[in-house]
């Protein structure tokens, strides 16, 4: 394998006919930075056909390219299909570099198709760095339950393969560049697909399961007690807020996957975040570390997360909480 | 009867794992090694599904010695056999590396109907390994499996629910199937002190590099893996915070709510 065989950085562009993934976006802005800094194109593989307006959207994110792909197998998504298109779209084109938003769909195929071709797969990086030197993309993301940051390369095969989780990366638009479109017919038998949806219930909505918007998180770390949540919530519901926990706490099933904030979890950016408990491990730093002022309360003085807070105070968590259940009481 | 394989990894309790101030390097010693937490949720999830269907629950691992801990572990919760594959030359290994080597030697035990996988591990964390193991063993594959609702052993398909970001999906996929499990529905089982007895004597099948026929040293180890890892470092922390401390919670709590009025 020839490095220099290889050429521009790819983002898979997920949508379903309507509205394009906003990660598929936020990696298209990010990317665009990087394939700048290497002087390659960025190009956004679309299968199927986006509405005028979405199509617009992703062309304000300045795409050089887009691949637009139709075909039989695309009909609702499944692994072998879209493992298959992009092991073949890899083969002829030689991209440098794949992007994929780490939904579950992207989690799925993605992996897959590089395990195929083969080439090194990276998941879940936070920060992503162009090497001149090497021309390598050096994937940053933390390790080791957030004690360590690690930089992962893929020095000698291409492409390079990266799932990037919803909200790692932020949307903004640098604008419309000169943009060509080429199409591609790549069909995949249907009676080769090996799995078939036979129904969808869409949760019930349950506004307090969706943190990623809310203006004010309370946070419980691993320190929690069970018997101590309703405290929380009530706190959080008198800020006019939402309760929000870290993986750990996940871990032991005390609360639901939803609510886990940080790599792994979701990406908040609330206007206060007050952390209860939380060691301050990197991963979930990662997750709410925009936002707009962080209060931490651990009993442990060196907690790190005393390094990211704007205020902090050092106690037991279950009397701060209390005591600030009285102050907005009163 | 269903031959069933359950891919396990031990890993080290990260959340215990400590930072060296001075080498910023990990702290491993005293560091207990554990069975990854979710791979006991796809183990449950497969001898759940034995004791319906009826077959052989059969665990796999690649790891140092001590791993086969981790495997003594699964056999005292349900699983019938134990594969350990050891060798120096499987360390440094990406998840395409691992991948290769657990498919390579799996399939000298058969062919699996049904395969689980944790979602993730504790301590890589990539969750890439159910995806690639479906590859290399030409399975369908369901992520995010909450729970298996019937296998079909005579149409070749399986039904499963999946738990997805907006709602919980019921598909159908050919067998072989891999799953990666959700813990929803099967919380594992606490052995019962005759498995546990059992499980400290029982066989467990060890293979290195050269007792599987064919193995390719390209694609093991450090060779075999495309990515890798130039340098770590410390996360980089910034000043402390304000820190409050004014003598009494009740005082810290007042000072807080002055200092965070403005953006209540």
């Amino acid at each position: 394998m020839n490095k220099n065989d290889y050429r521009d950085m790819w983002v898979f562009i997920e949508h379903d006919g309507e509205t394009i993934q906003p990660v598929s976006l936020e990696l298209c802005c990010e990317i665009r930075k990087i394939a700048d800094a290497a002087g390659e194109k960025l190009v956004a593989v679309v299968v199927g056909t986006l509405p005028e307006s979405e199509t617009e959207k992703l062309m304000e994110t300045g795409v050089d390219v887009i691949l637009r792909v139709s075909g039989t197998g695309y009909g609702y998504f499944n692994v072998d299909a879209y493992a298959n298109l992009f092991t073949v779209l890899c083969r002829k084109y030689l991209p440098t570099a794949v992007f994929v938003g780490g939904t579950i769909n992207g989690r799925d195929f993605a992996p897959r198709f590089a395990c195929r071709l083969p080439t090194g797969c990276t998941s879940d990086a936070t920060e992503l760095v162009w090497d001149p030197k090497t021309t390598d993309i050096e994937f940053i993301e933390p390790a080791v339950g957030g004690k360590m940051m690690a930089v992962i390369t893929v020095p000698v095969m291409r492409p390079q393969v990266g799932t990037i989780r919803p909200g790692t990366f932020k949307y903004v638009p640098t604008g419309k560049r000169p943009c060509s479109v080429i199409e591609e017919t790549v069909d995949f038998p249907e009676a080769e697909i090996r799995t078939r949806v036979l129904d969808f219930k869409a949760d019930d909505f349950d506004e307090s399961l969706n943190i990623a918007d809310a203006d004010v998180i309370v946070c419980v770390g691993n320190a929690v007690k069970v018997d101590s949540l309703p405290k929380y919530r009530e706190l959080a519901a008198l800020l006019g807020g939402k309760l929000g926990c870290t993986r750990p706490v996940f871990d032991r099933g005390v609360l639901p996957f939803k609510l886990v904030i940080g790599q792994s979890g979701v990406v908040v950016k609330p206007k206060l975040y007050l952390s209860f408990g939380v060691s301050g491990a990197v991963n979930h730093v990662t997750g709410m570390q925009d936002s707009g002022c962080i209060v931490a309360v651990n009993k442990d003085p060196d907690a790190a997360i005393f390094k990211y807070c704007d205020y902090g105070i050092v106690g037991d968590m279950d009397e701060v909480c209390e005591q600030m259940l009285r102050h907005l009481r009163r | 009867m269903l031959n069933i394989l359950v891919c396990v990894k031990q890993v080290p309790d990260v959340n215990l794992v400590k930072i060296d101030p001075v080498t910023g390097s990990l702290i491993r010693k005293g560091v207990p090694a554990i069975l990854n937490p979710l791979d006991a949720n796809a183990l449950e999830a497969a001898v759940q599904t034995k004791e319906q269907y009826g077959g052989t629950v059969t665990c796999i691992t690649m790891g140092p010695d001590q791993a086969a801990e981790a495997l003594r572990e699964c056999l005292a919760a349900g699983a019938d056999k134990a594969i350990l594959l050891s060798d120096r030359a499987f360390a440094n290994a990406d998840t395409l590396a691992t991948s290769y080597v657990i498919t390579s030697a799996a399939k000298l035990f058969g062919s699996f109907d049904l395969i689980f996988c944790g979602k993730e591990s504790l301590d890589g964390a990539t969750g890439q390994m159910g995806s690639q193991l479906a590859e290399r063993f030409d399975a369908s594959q369901l992520s995010s499996m909450s729970l298996l609702l019937a296998v079909d052993e005579a149409g070749k398909t399986v039904t499963a629910e999946r738990e997805l970001e907006k709602g919980v999906e019921t598909a159908e996929a050919k067998l072989p199937c891999l799953f990666t499990v959700e813990k929803t529905n099967y919380r594992p089982r606490i052995p019962n002190l005759k498995s546990w007895k059992a499980s400290r004597t029982a066989e467990i099948t060890t293979l290195n590099s050269l007792s599987i026929p064919g193995l390719d040293p390209a694609q093991i180890g450090d060779p075999g893996s495309p990515t890798k890892v130039p340098r770590t470092y410390p996360p980089v922390v910034g000043e402390s915070g304000h820190m409050i401390d004014e003598g009494s919670t009740e005082k810290n709590v007042d000072t807080l709510f002055e200092l965070i009025a403005d953006v209540l």
